[in-house]
C-alpha cells in the first residue's frame, strides 16, 4: 500500500525535477546556464506583463474576498433551509465550464455584445464602450466570474464553527452591526480570507486563457507568456525560468501573508 | 440551535452575486437557441438548428468520445489508487501521515500552468510521447488530491471497533479490508471517481499542455473559439452544461439517499 | 426606530436613578409570540422584582427560553411590551439594552485570550485601559479565577470557561443579568459546585438574575422566585417553598420535585380526609366542603408503610437504595396507580413481594380540583 502511495510522488518529483531544467536550452543543447533567469528580469514584456497580474490579481482577490464574506455569511447564518439550494446553485455554475464562462462574458461584453447593444438600442451611448472587451476589466470581470464560487465555498467551510450564539453574546455586550464585523467575524475569519484571498490570486494571475480571449493587447497576464515560451516559440528554458519565478513570488506571498496574519495573531483560531 | 439572523445587507450581496454567475450563463443558453447567426440581441427566433449541426459534427463527436475515453481512464485509476493511497496514509499514525496528507494536497494547490508545463517538460525530458495516455496521467495528477480528501474522510468515519470486533472473530487485515471497510466506503469512493471522471472530462489547462493530436472536448470548444463566434458555441456550451448538471443531480440524489440510509443505521445501532 | 430607541436607553438610565426604591424592575406585559402558526408564547405577565434571583422553569418548548431571549432583545414579540425600570424596550436592539446573558453554551470568542473576553463589552463602551483593566481583574477576582487574564479559553476547564461566560457578562453591570441554561452542558459535580457560586455570586452582586432551566432541583436550590412554564403559559409564580408546598395544578406538582399524583372522586370530606366514590378514605388536609373529580398530590417522602389506621393496600415491586433513603414503587389497585415512596433507610426494609398498608400525614396532602383536560 505503501508503494502504492509513493506512485503519487512522481508529480511532485516532476516539478522538482524540472527546476533542473531550467538552465538549460532545451530543444537545442545542454548547457546550464543562468541565462534564463537572467532574461526573466530583463525582458520589458515581461515586466508589463508581471504589472498587469499583479494588479488584475490583487483587484480580483479582493473583490472575490469582499462579495464572498458577506455571500458565506448569508449561506451560514441567514439562509436557513435555502442554504444547500443556494451553495449547490453557486457550485453549479462551475459546471459550465471553464471556457463556457469565458466564452460567456465574451459574448456579453463584445462590441456587439449583450451589454453594448442594449445600452445602445436604450439610446444610453452612441458608441460601443471600448474599455469592456479585450482590456483589463474585461479579464477582471470574467475572473472574478471564475473564482468567486471557489472563494464562496472556502469562505462557507470556514465560517462555520462561528455560532450565532457568538454574534449573539458580542451583541448583548453592545456591539452594533458594525462592531460584530469588526471585532468579532473578521478576526475569526482572518486566516481563511487570507487562504482564499492568496488563493485566488494565484489562480487568476497566472491564467492564460482569459487573457487570450478576453484581454486584448492589454489585458495580457504573465501566464500568456509562459504558454507562449512553451507552446509557440518552444523556448522551454525561458518559461521554465519564468514559471519558476512565478512560483517563487507565489510562495513569497504565501508566506509573507502567513507572516502578518502570526504578527497579529490571528493564523490560527482554535476552537473549543 | 443556530439561530438564524437576519441580515439584508448580505442577502442583497447574495443575490447580486448569483445574478452575476447566472445571467451570462443564461445569455449563452439563450442564444444557443437563436435562430440567426448573431449574437447579439434582440433574440429573434426560436430554433434547434445549432444543436443539430453541433451534435453531427465529425470533430465535436470526435473530441467527445476522446473525452469520455480520458475522463473513464482517469476514474478507474484514481479509484484504485487513490484508494490504497489514502487507506496506506489512514493506516500510517501519527505525524508521518500528516506529512504525507500535505504532500498529496500540493497538485491542487498549483495553478493548472504550472502542472502543465511540469509535466509537459518532464515528458518532454523522458522523451515520452504525447498522447491521451499522458493526459490520463495528467488528469489522474490533478484530480487526486480531491479524491484523496473524500477517501480519507469516509475511511476515518470508519469505527474502529469494528475492526477490532473483526479482527478480535480472527479476521486477517486483507479479509478485515474486504469485508468491512470495503463495502461502507464503497458508495462514497464511487462517487469520488465520478467527481473525478467529471473533472477529468472537463479538463482544459492542464490537457492543452500534455495531449498529443488528438482533442478532447473542451480542446475542440477552444479551437472553435478561435476560429469563429456563432451560436454553434453556445449550443455545445449549453449540453455541457446540461450534461454535467444531470450528473451531478443523480450523484447529488444518490448520496442524499447513502447518507440517509447510514444515519439511520448508526441511530439504530446507538438505540439497539 | 433608531433615534426612537437611543433614547429609550437614555431615559432607562434616567429612570434607574430616580426610581431605586420601586420594586419592580422588570415587567412583562402581555407577551405573545408566534412562530408561523405556532404560538409558543401566550399572554406572559410577570413582574421581576429589583435583585431577586427569579427562574423560569418548565419543560423543553414551553416558552421559558422565547420570554429570556424576548427580554435580551433577540426576539421580537408578536405582541406584548417588555419594560424596564417603567420604559418600554421592546423595540430596542440587544446590544442597547442594559440586559446582559450567559448563553447555554460557551460562547466565548475565541481569537481573544481571558480578559479580552471579559474587555469586550468594556471597550464597546468606550472605557479607558486603566477602567477596564481594574474591572476585568475584580470580575475575575470576583469569579475565583484571578490571574487568569492571559489564558485562552481552550486551556480552560467547562466550569471555568463558563465562569468566564459569566464575568464577561457581569462586568458590564447590566440591570438584569439572564441566563439562559447555563450549566446545562457541565458534568453534575461541577454544576452542583457552580449552584454554590451563582448562588454567592448573587448575594454578592445584589444583581437581578432571571434563570431558565428545565432542571427542577436546581430551580428550587437557586432562586428566590420560579415561574412554571407550562406550553407557552405561567402555571404558577411563587417562591420555591410554597410552590413545592403547595403546587396549584397538577402540572406544577408533578414537574417540581417527585409526587404522587392520585385521579379521585370525591363524595365527601371528613374533617382530615375525604371519602372517594371508591368508598376509600384518603388522609388530606381539610380544605372545607369538596365533591368532584380531584388530583390527590402528595409527596414521596411523606409516604410511610404500615402506620396509623387509616391505609391503602398495596404491593410492592421496586425498591431502590438511594444511600439515606429508598425509593419504593408499590401497586396499589385502590388508587389504580402505582405509589412512590421515599423511607429512610433506618425506618424500613420492605421486600418486593409483600402486601403493606400504605399512608400518609393528611397535612402534607394536598387537594386539587380536575378539570376535563
Amino acid at each position: 500500500m505503501l508503494a502504492m502511495m509513493a506512485f503519487f510522488f512522481v508529480p511532485v518529483a516532476v516539478v522538482v525535477l524540472y527546476s533542473f531544467l531550467t538552465g538549460d536550452l532545451f530543444t537545442v543543447s545542454r548547457p546550464v546556464t543562468m541565462a534564463n533567469y537572467n532574461d526573466v528580469f530583463t525582458i520589458p514584456v515581461h515586466r508589463t506583463l508581471a504589472w498587469n497580474s499583479l494588479i488584475i490579481g490583487t483587484i480580483v482577490a479582493t473583490l472575490t474576498a469582499a462579495i464572498g464574506l458577506p455571500v458565506a455569511y448569508w449561506l451560514h447564518f441567514s439562509a436557513g433551509r435555502w442554504a444547500t439550494p443556494v451553495l449547490s446553485l453557486i457550485v453549479a455554475s462551475m459546471f459550465a465550464g471553464y471556457l463556457v464562462r469565458i466564452y460567456a462574458w465574451r459574448t456579453v461584453l463584445g462590441t456587439n455584445g449583450v451589454v453594448n447593444s442594449s445600452l445602445e438600442r436604450l439610446g444610453l451611448i452612441d458608441e460601443p464602450l471600448g474599455f469592456l472587451i479585450f482590456s483589463r476589466t474585461s479579464v477582471t470581470i470574467a475572473e472574478l466570474h471564475l473564482m468567486l464560487p471557489f472563494a464562496v465555498v472556502m469562505l462557507f467551510a470556514a465560517i462555520r464553527p462561528i455560532r450565532s450564539d457568538h454574534l449573539e453574546a458580542a451583541e448583548d455586550m453592545g456591539a452594533g452591526p458594525l462592531a460584530r464585523w469588526r471585532r468579532v467575524i473578521l478576526p475569526l475569519m482572518a486566516a481563511p480570507l487570507a487562504t482564499t484571498w492568496t488563493f485566488v490570486f494565484i489562480i487568476s494571475s497566472s491564467d492564460f486563457v482569459t487573457p487570450q480571449f478576453l484581454g486584448g493587447v492589454r489585458g495580457q497576464l504573465i501566464g500568456t507568456q509562459v504558454n507562449r515560451y512553451f507552446r509557440e516559440s518552444g523556448d522551454y528554458g525561458r518559461g521554465a525560468a519564468l514559471a519558476i519565478v512565478m512560483i517563487l513570488f507565489y510562495v513569497m506571498l504565501w508566506f509573507a501573508i502567513q507572516g502578518a496574519l502570526k504578527l497579529a495573531r490571528l493564523n490560527r483560531i482554535e476552537w473549543d | 440551535m443556530n439561530q438564524t439572523r437576519r441580515s439584508r445587507p448580505t442577502l442583497v450581496v447574495t443575490v447580486l452575486a448569483l445574478l452575476f454567475l447566472f445571467v451570462p450563463l443564461g445569455i449563452v443558453i439563450l442564444f444557443s437557441f437563436h435562430a440567426t447567426n448573431s449574437l447579439t440581441p434582440p433574440f429573434e427566433g426560436f430554433s434547434f438548428d445549432w444543436y443539430r449541426e453541433v451534435l453531427n459534427d465529425p470533430a465535436i463527436r470526435s473530441g467527445v468520445s476522446t473525452s469520455l475515453r480520458i475522463a473513464t481512464l482517469t476514474a478507474v485509476s484514481t479509484l484504485i489508487f487513490g484508494t490504497a493511497a489514502a487507506y496506506g496514509v489512514s493506516r500510517t499514525r501519527g505525524r508521518a501521515g500528516g506529512a504525507y496528507s500535505a504532500l498529496f494536497l500540493l497538485p491542487m494547490a498549483m495553478p493548472g500552468l504550472i502542472l502543465g508545463i511540469a509535466l509537459l517538460s518532464f515528458f518532454s525530458s523522458q522523451s515520452i510521447s504525447l498522447s491521451t495516455m499522458t493526459v490520463v496521467i495528467a488528469h489522474s495528477v490533478f484530480v487526486a488530491p480531491v479524491f484523496f480528501i473524500i477517501a480519507r474522510t469516509a475511511l476515518d468515519r470508519i469505527d474502529e471497533r469494528q475492526l477490532e470486533a473483526a479482527a478480535d472473530l480472527g479476521a486477517a487485515p486483507g479479509y478485515r479490508f474486504r469485508k468491512i471497510i470495503l463495502p461502507q466506503v464503497l458508495p462514497v469512493l464511487l462517487a469520488g471517481a465520478a467527481m473525478a471522471f467529471v473533472i477529468s472530462f472537463d479538463e482544459f489547462v492542464v490537457t492543452f499542455f500534455v495531449i498529443g493530436n488528438e482533442s478532447t472536448l473542451p480542446l475542440v470548444i477552444f479551437s472553435r473559439l478561435r476560429r469563429t463566434i456563432d451560436p454553434s458555441i453556445n449550443a455545445i456550451s449549453s449540453l455541457l452544461l446540461f450534461v454535467n448538471l444531470a450528473f451531478w443531480l443523480v450523484a447529488l440524489i444518490y448520496a442524499i439517499r447513502l447518507e440517509a440510509r447510514r444515519r439511520r443505521d448508526l441511530a439504530g445501532q446507538k438505540e439497539g | 426606530m433608531r433615534s426612537g430607541s437611543r433614547l429609550a436607553a437614555a431615559a432607562i438610565l434616567l429612570a434607574r436613578k430616580k426610581d431605586e426604591h420601586v420594586s419592580t424592575q422588570l415587567a412583562i406585559e402581555n407577551l405573545t409570540h408566534r412562530f408561523g402558526n405556532n404560538e409558543v408564547l401566550t399572554d406572559v405577565n410577570l413582574n421581576v422584582k429589583r435583585g431577586e434571583f427569579l427562574t423560569f422553569l418548565g419543560p423543553s418548548g414551553c416558552g421559558k427560553t422565547t420570554t429570556l431571549r424576548a427580554i435580551a432583545g433577540f426576539l421580537a414579540p408578536t405582541e406584548g411590551r417588555i419594560l424596564l425600570d417603567g420604559q418600554d424596550i421592546t423595540g430596542l436592539a440587544p446590544h442597547r439594552r442594559p440586559v446582559n446573558m450567559v448563553f447555554q453554551q460557551s460562547t466565548l470568542f475565541p481569537h481573544l485570550d481571558v480578559g479580552q473576553n471579559i474587555a469586550f463589552g468594556l471597550q464597546i463602551k468606550k472605557l479607558s485601559k486603566a477602567e477596564i483593566a481594574e474591572s476585568v481583574e475584580e470580575v475575575l477576582h470576583l469569579v475565583k479565577l484571578e490571574g487568569f487574564e492571559r489564558r485562552r479559553s481552550t486551556e480552560l476547564s467547562g466550569g471555568q470557561r463558563q465562569r468566564v461566560n459569566l464575568a464577561r457578562a457581569i462586568v458590564n453591570r447590566p440591570e438584569v443579568l439572564l441566563l439562559d441554561e447555563p450549566l446545562s452542558a457541565l458534568d453534575l459535580k461541577i454544576r452542583l459546585d457552580m449552584e454554590v457560586e451563582l448562588r454567592r455570586l448573587h448575594r454578592e452582586l445584589g444583581a437581578t438574575f432571571v434563570y431558565v432551566t428545565h432542571d427542577q432541583r436546581e430551580a428550587l436550590a437557586l432562586s428566590d422566585r420560579i415561574a412554571v412554564f407550562n406550553d407557552g403559559r405561567i402555571e404558577q409564580l411563587d417562591t420555591a417553598e410554597r410552590l413545592y408546598r403547595e403546587p396549584n395544578s397538577q402540572f406544577a406538582a408533578s414537574f417540581v420535585g417527585d409526587a404522587n399524583v392520585f385521579a379521585i372522586d370525591v363524595v365527601s370530606a371528613d374533617g382530615d380526609a375525604v371519602i372517594t366514590s371508591d368508598g376509600l378514605r384518603l388522609p388530606v388536609k381539610s380544605t372545607g366542603e369538596v365533591s368532584g373529580p380531584h388530583w390527590l398530590v402528595v409527596r414521596p417522602e411523606d409516604v410511610r408503610f404500615d402506620v396509623g389506621q387509616q391505609s391503602v393496600e398495596a404491593t410492592i415491586m421496586d425498591a431502590a437504595f438511594r444511600g439515606a433513603s429508598i425509593t419504593y414503587r408499590a401497586d396499589c389497585a385502590a388508587l389504580d396507580s402505582s405509589v412512590k415512596a421515599e423511607i429512610p433507610d433506618n425506618l424500613t426494609a420492605s421486600t418486593i413481594g409483600a402486601q403493606v398498608g400504605v399512608s400518609w400525614d393528611a397535612q402534607r396532602a394536598r387537594l386539587l380540583p380536575r378539570g376535563d383536560s
